[in-house]
């Protein structure tokens, strides 16, 4: 085959590829459909948040704190777990419990949860990833804020 | 707009779910249900930026990317690239993570593997806009060891995802 005789070919098979390829709108309109069948999922995550941020206050989270530094990080994880809303809430209730003499390892795992885990999305979680998925990733999660609190506080009493 | 061939709804029963526990919560408590309801709602109307820019991000991610490439970037094959690209990803992505799943399942849908996610999720937890903050209430030793160790930990966790799946 002579170099004119790819060039032909190949601008050819270039053209075709063009001819069969969506529209950027129809891609994007493709994608806010998609979006839109989820619409169920996250009005109903939202209706949570709503809930669960009028129902359960910072206040009452760090009262469940103990003082006991093994204990209050398993409560830090699972507070934080179960707490929704802004992480900026968890930064500032975070740096209250430690005027409080909460220990840092509770309250490194509070912040981390906050984010990392969440109750309150878990069935979204399920519906779009599977339960396997949702269960190992959850449970990676929950073990390794459990382990990075405690290497932050133990890593904080050696620099500090 | 229903009217797509496939389309479905997804958690409908989800819904009615949270639906029926506001009912209750209304007979309980009318008060405080309407604010439960006005927050969810004004949660709804600060989102609608971050919905805007996820939609636009899956449809560009569609538009340029053959499955292949993502494969290439994000599948088993993809080395230090797909860990770097997952984590970076996380790290610089805003909003609450339920906002992201529709975007992290299309990538998943065609091929993105699911140590790479995990690690996505779990560096999320660096909000690069609130070090400042996290600075100014825990200190920059607290801040930069949290960091060091979220960073970490993300890969970490997405290696033991990968030799869960294997």
């Amino acid at each position: 085959m002579s170099s004119r005789e790819e060039i032909v070919t190949e601008t050819e098979s270039e053209m075709e590829v063009r001819q069969t390829r969506p529209t950027f709108v129809s891609v994007l309109k493709k994608s806010g459909l998609m979006f839109w069948s989820m619409a169920p999922l996250l009005i109903g995550i939202m209706g949570l948040v709503g809930l669960l941020e009028t129902l359960v206050t910072p206040e009452m989270l760090s009262v469940l704190f103990r003082g006991n530094p093994v204990a209050d990080t398993a409560i830090g994880t699972v507070s934080g777990a179960a707490a929704t809303g802004n992480p900026v809430v968890s930064y500032l209730l975070g740096g209250e419990l430690l005027q409080q003499g909460i220990s840092l390892y509770a309250v490194t795992a509070f912040i981390l949860s906050w984010v990392t885990l969440g109750v309150i999305q878990l069935p979204m979680e399920v519906e779009m990833f599977g339960m396997r998925f949702t269960v190992f990733r959850n449970l990676l999660a929950l073990g390794g804020t459990m382990l990075i609190a405690v290497a932050t506080g133990l890593t904080m009493q050696v620099l500090t | 707009m229903k009217g797509g061939k496939g389309f479905r709804f997804r958690g409908k029963l989800f819904l009615l779910l949270v639906v029926a526990a506001y009912m209750v919560f209304f007979m309980v408590n009318a008060a405080e249900a309407y604010q439960a309801l006005l927050r969810g709602g004004l949660l709804l109307v600060r989102l609608i930026p971050v919905f805007t820019t996820v939609i636009f991000m899956i449809a560009l991610v569609n538009y340029f990317l053959r499955p292949a490439q993502i494969v290439r970037w994000l599948g088993r094959e993809s080395g230090r690239k797909g860990w770097l690209l997952s984590l970076l990803a996380g790290v610089v992505s805003h909003g609450p993570v339920y906002a992201w799943y529709p975007m992290i399942e299309n990538l998943r849908r065609h091929g993105g593997r699911d140590g790479l996610l995990v690690v996505f999720f779990y560096s999320r937890c660096i909000k690069v806009p609130l070090l400042p903050l996290m600075v100014d209430y825990f200190g920059m030793t607290f801040t930069a060891v949290l960091t060091f160790y979220t960073l970490v930990g993300s890969l970490a966790q997405g290696w033991l995802m990968d030799r869960l799946e294997s």
